[in-house]
């Protein structure tokens, strides 16, 4: 890392650990030279640094290409071959020398050592780029544990590699050991706050946006950055809890939930911008908030996490705003909504339109309350009639047979049972 | 008058008697008739028209009804005056006759009806349709039970074109299902029973039903409704077939037909894909996600904006499907209705609305893109006020300026607060008029075993899926995902049929 990058990163970490420490650090760098014009050439040489640091040749690989179109002139574009074969070497002996290791202490049939010597596989593959072998060996550790902090510790790990593999669905289940520590354990506030932040994650990248609000704002900051700075930074959580919040809590909820929340607070302090943005969409005034976020919106398509969101919930905060915004009137010109929203996207009449037929903007539906009223009623004579005929169908044994014997153990998925009856177990 | 006449005028008897008594005297009757008729067919043959004459079928019903079924059978009856003499003694019985006498005849008289439309050819199947449609609502005015006479009917009806005469009686609600072992202790011919008491298997004035009888009933009932362009009708119908109660996993080719047609007809009724009601059964569900899939794509791209999706759809599905299921019509009529359901649903965003604005607004799914003039849309604002689809007014006003469309309120939104409620009191009759039939099919099912039998299996079924549901889900968390997953594969592999 060459000095000024290096005094940056230090005077960043001095202000409280922002940074993110391990693999994703590369992730981050990497995803912000291929995403960025301006920081493109810096931040590829970065990762560059970083993926040298590291053991994963794979992604040292990917750097100096992408480098290499960016800037071939660069004296980091050019791949540094005798580094790789003695890394390539090094990552060998180490995997085979982990194994021999693993083996021994398998066939000394010494627990604990098995689980350690498998930990050290899986942290090895993990950082040599191989998280499919990883996770496996991870996975292999579950069979000798024997304490709960031990059973907490892989939980962590699968975590991470799941994280890595973007493979959401799975981080709720791995977290579970971490959330079922009892609370009288002086880490339970620690682990929880991890837990929150993985989740948050998870459900972010499943787009179940007001879960990963909650999970973020729960997310307590009294806990040091530390434990959970290998999956986010402290910015992140403000960040990530603030935009979701905006696009999915109403005003109040806003209020309660996080201004009004002391611990969140903290968070909100090293992003104040998204507590600018907070405060005036709960003050009612929205253009000034999405004016706000809008001026941030380049930087958090350089996120890892929220890039991928960041058109959608930026379209559900100003969706909000507009059917917050009209709340008080019954009637409002375009053209005083479009100065209101001014700003980059659609027509405001085109927004409308499309927000009313949506179903997100109740204009006009009071008038229809009526035949609305009638048809729930004319529904329920009909519901009454065909519940009634359903009960004679059955009485009358007439109704339609599959070839599933209730209970039976042979069930098979799909059959055809007659040439009318298709059966379905 | 002939001694013989007599015999034949002898019943009913005079008013008086209890329903057990005119039942004894109705059976005697019956047995006295089939003696005259059996010693004295020759004379019966020869002057059929005579005794016929002095045979009122409204009053003496069961002795006409007897006299038909002996001509019937009668191998001399088959020159064509003969026929037509036949053909008009039926017509006259069938219009006219007294319900209570033939409840006690079931069995002859469904005989003789099955000849009126049978392939036998008393009748064109125009006159078929409408006498037997008006025999069936004779029988039972309520029309609430399905009997075997109701599936051929609409069979026939269907098939030849003569749907408009059976309308009075497919728009009947169907709610009894005819069963056996449904007779009560009370005499036949009390009017107070419900239908099912007396209309069922037993009482031979139906045939024991199949489910693909009542499933092919209602799917022809659905496909008759098409013909008529009686959309609310049609998917009542389909979404019958659709829900119908299935069990142990069965679903049948008929209701994923039935699916098909009412996502279709959904679409032109409502503008939007229907949605599966609560009752529809587990297994139909599934094997509607999977065999239905083209044409609940087909109704998801008819909520898209642009046509395009929907004509795309429409080219998947056109290619085999439509053609083999018999629905290329109907789809056509689908694309025909997207754009006006367009311009309908923009009573919803808009009060008023310049014709250009609507020609930028909503696009013809018949060519993929928006009209090409503002007169084709005109045109089309102008077709759909005058069939009553679109409550509205075109305006054009004096100072040149373009003309534009006014949306008037619907009959619902104008109506005044007396009116809303003399609408909310007749609905409330209707729910109040079910009362009696709750009671009627309450008290039936309380002592009917299969009911009874069938009610503890579910009970029992659904405890043992809750207990099996727990073990699952108690069972570890990689596992029971690991479960889901498996089951979704086995699903997504499912053999067309």
């Amino acid at each position: 890392m060459d000095d000024r990058k290096l005094a940056f990163f230090t005077a960043i970490e001095d202000q409280g650990g922002v940074i993110v420490k391990g693999r994703t650090r590369f992730e981050r760098l990497f995803h912000i030279g291929r995403s960025s014009v301006p920081l493109c050439v810096d931040a590829l040489k970065a990762a560059v640094q970083e993926a040298k640091a590291g053991s994963d040749i794979l992604r040292y690989q990917m750097a100096v290409n992408s480098l290499f179109q960016a800037a071939p002139n660069e004296p980091e574009a050019l791949l540094d071959k005798a580094w790789m074969e003695s890394k390539e070497k090094e990552n060998r002996d180490t995997t085979a020398h982990l194994q021999a290791e693993l083996q021994g202490y398998k066939n000394n049939l010494i627990k604990e050592s098995i689980r350690m010597g498998n930990e050290d596989l899986g942290k090895h593959f993990e950082a040599i780029g191989d998280v499919e072998a990883a996770m496996d060996s991870f996975w292999k550790m579950r069979t000798e544990v024997s304490s709960t902090e031990q059973l907490v510790d892989l939980g962590k790990l699968l975590v991470r590699v799941a994280i890595e593999r973007r493979d959401w669905k799975s981080i709720g289940n791995h977290l579970k050991p971490l959330n079922s520590v009892n609370d009288s354990d002086p880490k339970a506030k620690a682990l929880k706050t991890y837990s929150k932040i993985a989740n948050g994650i998870a459900a972010l990248g499943q787009e179940r946006y007001k879960e990963a609000a909650f999970c973020f704002v729960e997310a307590s900051s009294g806990v040091p950055p530390e434990i959970y700075n290998q999956i986010a930074s402290p910015n992140d959580v403000a960040i990530y809890g603030g935009l979701l919040a905006l696009a999915t809590m109403d005003r109040h909820e806003l209020q309660a939930n996080l201004l009004d929340n002391d611990s969140f607070r903290e968070f909100l302090q090293r992003e104040p911008h998204i507590r600018r943005a907070i405060t005036q969409f709960v003050n009612g005034r929205y253009a000034a908030c999405i004016e706000i976020l809008e001026s941030y919106r380049p930087d958090y398509l350089l996120d890892i996490y929220l890039q991928k969101h960041v058109p959608k919930l930026y379209a559900d905060i100003r969706t909000k705003s507009i059917v917050q915004y009209l709340k008080p009137f019954s009637c409002v010109r375009l053209d005083t909504m479009q100065k209101a929203f001014n700003g980059p996207g659609p027509s405001i009449e085109d927004e409308l339109f499309t927000m009313i037929k949506d179903g997100k903007l109740n204009a006009r539906i009071d008038a229809i309350n009526k035949s609305k009223a009638l048809q729930t009623l004319e529904n329920y004579e009909k519901q009454a009639l065909d519940r009634i005929r359903r009960m004679n169908i059955m009485a009358a044994d007439l109704e339609v047979k599959g070839s599933r014997k209730p209970g039976g153990m042979n069930d098979i998925p799909f059959s055809m049972t007659t040439d009318d009856t298709v059966s379905l177990a | 008058m002939d001694a013989r006449l007599t015999v034949l005028t002898a019943f009913p008897p005079a008013a008086g008697i209890d329903n057990e008594e005119y039942y004894q005297n109705s059976q005697q009757h019956a047995k006295r008739v089939r003696e005259l008729v059996r010693d004295n067919a020759q004379w019966i043959r020869e002057s059929a028209d005579d005794i016929l004459k002095h045979v009122n079928p409204a009053v003496y019903s069961l002795s006409y009804l007897m006299i038909l079924e002996f001509l019937l059978q009668s191998p001399g009856w088959t020159s064509q005056q003969a026929h037509e003499s036949l053909a008009s003694y039926m017509a006259q019985f069938f219009l006219q006759f007294d319900a209570r006498q033939i409840r006690c005849k079931g069995s002859t008289w469904s005989d003789v009806l099955k000849e009126a439309y049978s392939e036998r050819g008393l009748f064109p199947a125009s006159v078929a349709v409408e006498l037997v449609t008006a025999a069936l609502l004779r029988l039972d005015p309520s029309g609430s039970i399905i009997t075997s006479h109701h599936c051929n009917l609409v069979e026939l009806a269907y098939n030849t074109g003569n749907v408009g005469a059976l309308l009075p009686l497919i728009e009947k609600p169907i709610i009894y299902m005819p069963a056996k072992g449904m007779s009560t202790a009370q005499p036949l011919c009390d009017m107070s029973l419900p239908p099912p008491a007396y209309i069922n298997p037993d009482s031979q004035l139906t045939d024991a039903l199949t489910s693909a009888a009542v499933l092919q009933y209602d799917f022809l009932c659905g496909l008759c409704f098409i013909e008529r362009r009686m959309w609310q009708q049609a998917f009542d119908a389909f979404e019958r077939c659709v829900t119908y109660p299935t069990r142990d996993g069965g679903c049948s080719k008929i209701m994923t037909e039935a699916y098909n047609k009412w996502i279709l007809v959904g679409l032109l009724l409502t503008g939007k894909p229907p949605t599966l009601p609560e009752t529809t059964s587990q297994a139909a569900k599934k094997i509607f996600a999977t065999q239905g899939k083209p044409y609940k794509l087909f109704a998801q791209a008819f909520k898209s904006e642009t046509a395009g999706d929907l004509v795309r759809e429409f080219e998947v599905i056109n290619s085999e499907l439509l053609p083999n299921e018999g629905n290329v019509e109907l789809a056509k009529l689908v694309l025909a209705h997207y754009q006006r359901w367009q311009i309908i649903n923009l009573r919803n965003i808009y009060t008023n609305i310049s014709l250009e604005k609507i020609q930028e607004r909503t696009q013809s799914a018949e060519t993929g893109a928006p009209l090409p003039t503002v007169e084709a849309v005109d045109q089309l604002v102008q077709s759909m006020i005058a069939d009553g689809s679109l409550q509205g007014a075109i305006e054009r006003p004096k100072d040149g300026s373009p003309a534009y469309l006014t949306f008037l309120s619907s009959p619902a939104q104008g109506m005044s607060e007396v009116e809303f409620s003399a609408q909310v009191n007749k609905v409330m009759q209707g729910i109040k008029a079910l009362e009696p039939i709750i009671e009627a099919t309450n008290k039936r099912l309380a002592s009917n075993r299969e009911y009874i039998s069938h009610t503890v299996k579910r009970q029992f079924d659904a405890a043992r899926e809750h207990k099996l549901g727990l073990q699952s889900a108690g069972g570890g968390f990689e596992e029971s995902s690991f479960h889901i997953e498996e089951e979704e594969d086995l699903m997504s592999g499912l053999p067309a049929h």
